[in-house]
């Protein structure tokens, strides 16, 4: 019995269909607490605890797919490449706004870690939160941080952005959209830039840009102080 | 062959980034150095859109599926969650929160000082 769940094609099948059935529920419920990757997690987690099935056994498939990490972080620059006209347009705003707000995101993570006595490993692990998930990971790794709390901690930054969004565009009173949308990009990444797209499309091109911009300036800012 | 020819290009520059992070000084994560690689590229035209278009919308449209065995492991570490989630929660709301307003706030400040540069250039044309 052991040795059939130590098949990559166990994790991976696993995977496929948790993420599949996350993806149907969100189609249905359309609420962002119906997040495919968090439903995916959820189910394969208790399906393995449930069946008592090793983690390293699941881990089998799962290396397989943590490959894809890298290339799809590398295809982030596609993402910056098409909306290059509206990132010649606006720099500076872009270049402020996010190096700004890369810059707060980790200065409040750890201000509140030492308020908390947080020890320094899951310090690093929460410090990339606001960035996009594959960027936070490589930050968090090539520091000692925790990967699976940082990609908790993005999850979580992703999902109350995307909720929060329009209640913080009124409370901040941004009546601009493109600071309306690096402003969601900055601090919740992929996850508020669907949020951001609902909005309107400058909102949802300059969140777009946020992600990449952040996420480049969040490496050279933890490059200085880690 | 399309297909294979573009996770070719995209897989090829991911190991020169390996290559690269493992000759650089400091430590600088290799998906980051294969980002700003492959932008490079693209600016530069050595790499038309079209030659890795369809691999890249794959991966970008399906980035949240390869964090799966990421999200997983979690369950090794559900001591350090469960002691600690409360200040995670705080942390991850009140930084969210923070990094918004700065964020709209910087932008606000720079497109105001630039209206105001490009308004006073419209009068001392005038």
């Amino acid at each position: 019995m052991e040795e059939i769940v130590y098949s990559p094609y166990f994790g991976i099948a696993l995977s496929i269909l948790a993420f599949g059935i996350g993806v149907k529920l969100h189609q249905k419920w359309k609420t962002p607490l119906c997040n495919p990757l968090i439903v995916a997690i959820v189910l394969v987690a208790a399906i393995l605890l449930l069946f008592k099935i090793p983690y390293e056994a699941y881990n089998v498939g799962g290396e397989i797919i943590n490959m894809f990490l890298a290339p799809a972080t590398a295809c982030l620059a596609v993402a910056v490449y098409s909306k290059l006209a509206i990132l010649k347009q606006y720099w500076l705003p872009i270049l402020v706004g996010c190096t700004a707000g890369s810059g707060a995101s980790m200065a409040s993570v750890y201000a509140m870690c030492r308020l908390f006595h947080l020890d320094e490993s899951l310090q690093v692990s929460l410090l990339p939160k606001s960035v996009t998930t594959p960027i936070a990971v490589s930050v968090a790794e090539s520091a000692g941080g925790v990967v699976p709390i940082t990609v908790v901690a993005v999850i979580f930054t992703g999902i109350l952005g995307s909720i929060v969004a329009p209640l913080l565009i009124r409370l901040f009173r941004v009546s601009d959209p493109v600071a309306a949308g690096l402003a969601i990009g900055a601090s919740s990444h992929a996850m508020g830039t669907s949020k951001a797209i609902e909005l309107g499309e400058v909102e949802g091109a300059m969140s777009g840009l946020a992600i990449g911009i952040c996420g480049m300036i969040t490496v050279l800012l933890s490059l200085l102080i880690l | 062959m399309k297909i294979i020819k573009q996770v070719g290009i995209v897989f090829s520059i991911c190991w020169i980034s390996q290559v690269i992070e493992k000759l650089l000084p400091f430590t600088f994560p290799a998906s980051v150095i294969s980002m700003v690689l492959l932008l490079l590229c693209l600016l530069t035209g050595i790499l038309k859109i079209g030659h890795i278009q369809e691999k890249a919308d794959f991966l970008l449209s399906n980035m949240a599926f390869f964090f799966v065995p990421a999200g997983v492991s979690i369950i090794n570490y559900f001591d350090i969650l469960k002691s600690t989630a409360v200040q995670l929660v705080i942390i991850c709301t009140v930084s969210t929160v923070i990094t918004f307003g700065v964020t709209a706030w910087s932008v606000k400040c720079t497109m105001h000082l630039l209206n105001k540069k490009a308004q006073k250039k419209e009068k001392e044309h005038c």
